[in-house]
């Protein structure tokens, strides 16, 4: 059969190859029993890999496939391959989770794959319809993997909570993008764009707000964050990591998508608007986290805060920007999968210890876990020489660029106010002793320190510290990815 | 001139780096391997820092020696680095200073040695790399390296209340520098480049009341290092809670990189807004000057009366920048060596007693003079430096800042002066309350006197408090240039006036 040009299924070869890889893990898990389980993730983590080779050999194109709704440039290749990271993370850590917890969920792997499918597809969406399918097609694993973990009732909370609030999120986003659809009689982006640029400001206003108001929601942005400290609370460490870095990638790029291609004509409004989120963003994530005392809330509000100096970036889109927000996508999947990663480091007696307290005196423990960790909290504040500073810096710089030099003293303050939570964790495990801890760690519980969590750790920090030293390593890819467009 | 291959500033900024990596290697349970390994590295690394002296041409105002490799080349960041008359005393000031806090160390310090030394080498390859660049990024990222293994060293090794100076000091630090990281990046927005050469060049092309706020963001990054007036509230936390060897290197050099901050970047780069508050930050250097020296006299603990003595040195140091005539800033140059000097002497001494009887309380002491001879005179000599005693290195430094501020203002001339006198007042009553009198605590009968390990350690610091008071010649000579070069941008009225 001849295949008609824009047709061919080879650009989709990533979404295959996850799609084959989601499917045989789901077989597997049915058919091998209990051992099925494991093997299950083995195949989603292979296949998450060979998404990725594929990946690499993609060539990007400008082309716009099947009929307009879907292309393969060098921005979607970007984000394909940084939600893959995302992915490939959050399964090494669930292996690990399971190993120590039990009641490992085998339905898990091909659950996540089936997310990224829908992610790597939305960021390749060019049209209003492919948006919202792709836009599901991560939302409702998203909400299955939040509640995965049915021997924990908080879990089971967090996937009712999520489900409900991310549906009206949802259906609020296909409001606007119907809205969209009305006023220009068209769903591709390269139609609707130009003419909802000659249309009724207004009505378009209202199609844009009620699109942003369904992104915001996915990517936890203030104030549509509600959701997220008690989700990254309840759900599984390592479906957190998954669910608070993944769909971020995916949402910013649908973010930088909508804003370029569809309201590009209305720059001044949604900057206005991203400058907005960034503020609100960034000092509620970090005021709030400032006063948690369990780890993973902490970190679930830091993850928020982290979104919000992606938002300084987006506000100040443009050839600094751009730049800007594709390193610190990266940077940040690195830094808050290793932070969450943390909470995985000490198991004591079959249970991960939530606290800041269960930390201390760990540096004398796991001397490679405690420095590969105090790099990266670096990284999340913002200290040279790691990846976080890089990425701040280049938010800031554009920031400034685009004259917005009050959104970055706002992000510098943030990143002071920052250290004050990010350090709680670095002092309880560097400059406190374990001595009220000793007894009951000695005597009732064993505890044990997970070499390949340390390992984790020390090559995520390595990473840090690599593109905080030698950023060109993420910003030549970062700006080639605008060559084509 | 190469050392191994590689570039002298190079060397010298990173052989540190190596050193770490070198006692991070050896086994944990070989202490006196550590040791050993540390001294040798801190004391090749002062060495190395002299070989720069072989190079280097006095004569001459501009960077020398200078490197320059392309970094990030989207963002016209450099790997830059260079040194002047200036950048050269405080490089050497560093190395020394680290070598003798190592040394210190060697009895004071037993638990978690490795770490222990790990981090200050590595706080060793901040500091002298924050004199060296002149990319601004590249001091940024030196300016923020310092931060971290100075919290742990406060944190790990420090006192009672080790945690919260530990915290304080790194909030306080990190708040102002990233004002200061705006101020850089609003900088690099009208200059297109981090280069400090290439900006010193184009001269003034941003707008005066543009350099107001660049200045003020600076001001925040720097003041709180110095600390000025009234950001100094980490300052006697730190201090008193730091390792005898963490206070040393704090007073000595960390308080430098800020003077240094507002010599080489403020006055330089925004000339127009240096003008404009240099009246300001005279009056806080006043402030500064005066109630340092008040705090000081009614201190019980030894380690915070001179921590606040420190507050008020800066202030000198501030003033002869707020100046802005050559003279005073030279004297700030030079006072600034000396404080580091004098001061980082000061709390080795103290060390010295709380190493044998665990306290710093004043009142604990008292007739040691009959007991510890050598010390009380090592001890008698550094008060006198720090009161600045004509013949030692304090009066020349204090004499060139008011004989430099005075043709600007009489009056904060005499309110300086002040400050020389309530000085005799605090370090002269502290020397009589714990080295005269009778023996009154039975635990100081049998205190032992200086080792001879003890006594090398004092012994290129005693040297150079002479040197600078009897024939400052070389040290002068040295930044004589450069401080001109700077003022000459910044106030070039100063020189109308006199032809």
């Amino acid at each position: 059969m001849i295949v008609p040009a824009g047709y061919s299924l080879r650009p989709l070869a990533p979404e295959l190859a996850l799609f084959a890889a989601a499917v045989t893990a789901l077989l597997v898990h049915l058919f091998l029993g209990k051992r099925g389980r494991r093997a299950s993730g083995y195949v989603a983590l292979a296949g998450t890999g060979a998404a990725g080779l594929v990946l690499a050999l993609t060539p990007p194109s400008a082309e716009a496939l099947f009929g307009g709704n879907f292309v393969v440039d060098p921005f979607a290749l970007y984000f394909k391959s940084a939600i893959l990271l995302a992915g490939a993370m959050a399964m090494v850590l669930a292996f690990r989770f399971f190993d120590i917890e039990g009641s490992e969920a085998g339905e898990t792997y091909p659950l996540m794959l089936l997310a990224m499918i829908g992610m790597t597809a939305a960021v390749s969406a060019t049209d209003v319809i492919t948006t919202y399918v792709a836009f599901e097609l991560f939302a409702i694993p998203s909400y299955l993997l939040a509640g995965i973990f049915k021997k924990e009732r908080r879990s089971a909370e967090a996937g009712i909570k999520y489900f409900f609030l991310g549906t009206l999120s949802s259906a609020i986003m296909l409001l606007g993008l119907a809205l969209v659809f009305g006023l220009t009689g068209s769903t591709a982006y390269a139609e609707a764009g130009p003419a909802l640029g000659g249309s009724e400001g207004r009505a378009v206003l209202v199609a844009m707000g009620l699109v942003f108001a369904g992104l915001f929601f996915k990517a936890a942005f203030v104030p549509f964050h509600m959701w997220a400290p008690d989700v990254y609370e309840g759900a599984p460490t390592p479906l957190v990591i998954f669910l608070s870095t993944a769909p971020k990638a995916a949402v910013v790029a649908l973010l930088v998508r909508a804003m370029t291609s569809l309201f590009g004509a209305y720059r001044e409004e949604w900057s206005l608007v991203l400058q907005g989120v960034a503020l609100a963003t960034m000092f509620w994530g970090n005021l709030a986290a400032l006063t948690q005392n369990s780890l993973k809330r902490m970190l679930g509000y830091s993850a928020i805060a982290q979104a919000g100096y992606i938002a300084i970036g987006l506000a100040s889109w443009g050839e600094a920007g751009r730049t800007a927000v594709l390193f610190y996508v990266v940077a940040y999947i690195v830094m808050n999968a290793a932070a969450f990663g943390l909470v995985l480091l000490v198991d004591r007696g079959g249970r991960f210890d939530e606290s800041i307290d269960g930390l201390r005196g760990l540096a004398r423990r796991a001397p490679a876990g405690a420095v590969g960790i105090l790099v990266v909290l670096l990284s999340l504040t913002g200290i040279p020489p790691t990846a976080g500073f890089m990425g701040k810096y280049l938010l800031f710089t554009a920031a400034v660029e685009k004259g917005l030099t009050l959104l970055a003293v706002a992000g510098a303050l943030n990143s002071a106010i920052s250290l004050f939570y990010y350090f709680r964790i670095g002092k309880a495990m560097f400059l406190e002793g374990i001595a009220s801890a000793a007894p009951e760690a000695g005597s009732q519980t064993q505890e044990n320190i997970s070499r390949p969590v340390s390992v984790f750790l020390a090559v995520s920090a390595a990473a840090l510290l690599l593109f905080g030293l030698l950023p060109a390593l993420l910003t030549n890819p970062a700006v080639s990815a605008f060559l084509s467009r | 001139m190469n050392v191994f291959g590689l570039p002298i500033l190079t060397f010298v900024t990173f052989f540190p780096l190596a050193g770490m990596l070198v006692v991070l290697a050896l086994p944990g349970s070989r202490s006196r391997a550590i040791k050993l390994a540390a001294n040798i590295f801190t004391g090749l690394e002062f060495a190395a820092t002299l070989l720069i002296l072989t190079r280097f041409d006095a004569s001459s105002g501009e960077m020398q020696l200078i490197e320059r490799l392309p970094w990030i080349k989207s963002l016209g960041a450099q790997y830059l680095l260079g040194v002047d008359g200036i950048s050269l005393l405080l490089v050497l000031l560093t190395s020394l200073l680290t070598f003798v806090a190592t040394l210190s160390s060697w009895g004071a310090v037993t638990s978690r040695l490795k770490e222990y030394y790990a981090f200050i080498l590595l706080l060793e390859t901040g500091m002298v790399g924050v004199f060296l660049a002149l990319d601004l990024l590249l001091f940024y990222v030196f300016w923020e390296v310092v931060l971290v293994p100075m919290y742990f060293l406060i944190g790990i090794w420090g006192g009672e209340r080790r945690l919260y100076a530990a915290i304080k000091f790194f909030l306080y630090t990190l708040f102002g520098s990233v004002a200061m990281l705006v101020g850089i990046l609003v900088l690099r927005a009208h200059h297109h480049s981090f280069d400090w050469t290439a900006m010193v060049a184009a001269g003034p092309v941003i707008p005066a009341a543009l350099q107001g706020w660049i200045f003020l963001a600076f001001f925040l990054g720097f003041a709180i290092k110095v600390p000025m007036f009234p950001f100094h509230t980490w300052l006697p936390d730190a201090h008193v809670e730091a390792p005898t060897a963490g206070s040393v290197i704090l007073a000595g050099v960390l308080l430098k990189m800020g003077s240094y901050g507002f010599l080489r970047f403020s006055l330089p780069l925004l000339p127009a807004a240096t003008r404009r508050y240099a009246p300001a930050l005279a009056i806080l250097a006043l402030v500064a000057i005066v109630y340092g020296a008040l705090v000081s006299l009614m201190q019980k603990d030894m380690k915070k009366l001179i921590a606040y003595s420190s507050v008020s040195h800066m202030g000198f140091v501030m003033l002869g920048l707020a100046a802005l005539t050559p003279l005073a800033v030279k004297g700030a140059v030079l006072q600034m060596i000396n404080h580091g000097l004098s001061t980082g002497a000061l709390f080795l001494i103290v060390g010295v007693l709380y190493e044998r009887r665990h306290s710093r309380l004043i009142a604990e002491f008292g007739g040691l003079s009959s007991r510890m001879p050598v010390y009380a005179a090592v001890f008698l000599i550094m008060t006198l430096a720090s009161i600045g005693l004509p013949g030692l290195n304090g009066f020349i430094g204090e004499f060139m800042i008011l004989m430099g501020t005075f043709p600007v203002s009489w009056l904060w001339t005499a309110v300086a002066a002040t400050g020389i006198v309530l000085g005799a007042g605090y370090m002269l009553w502290l020397y009589q309350r714990v080295m005269f009198g009778k023996i009154v605590h039975p635990a100081n009968e049998s205190l032992k006197d200086l080792t001879i390990r003890e006594f090398v350690t004092f012994l290129p610091l005693l040297v150079l408090v002479f040197w600078i008071g009897v024939f400052p010649k070389p040290f002068l000579d040295v930044i004589d240039k450069p401080v001109e070069k700077i003022v000459r941008i910044v106030n070039p009225t100063h020189f109308e006036v006199r032809r």
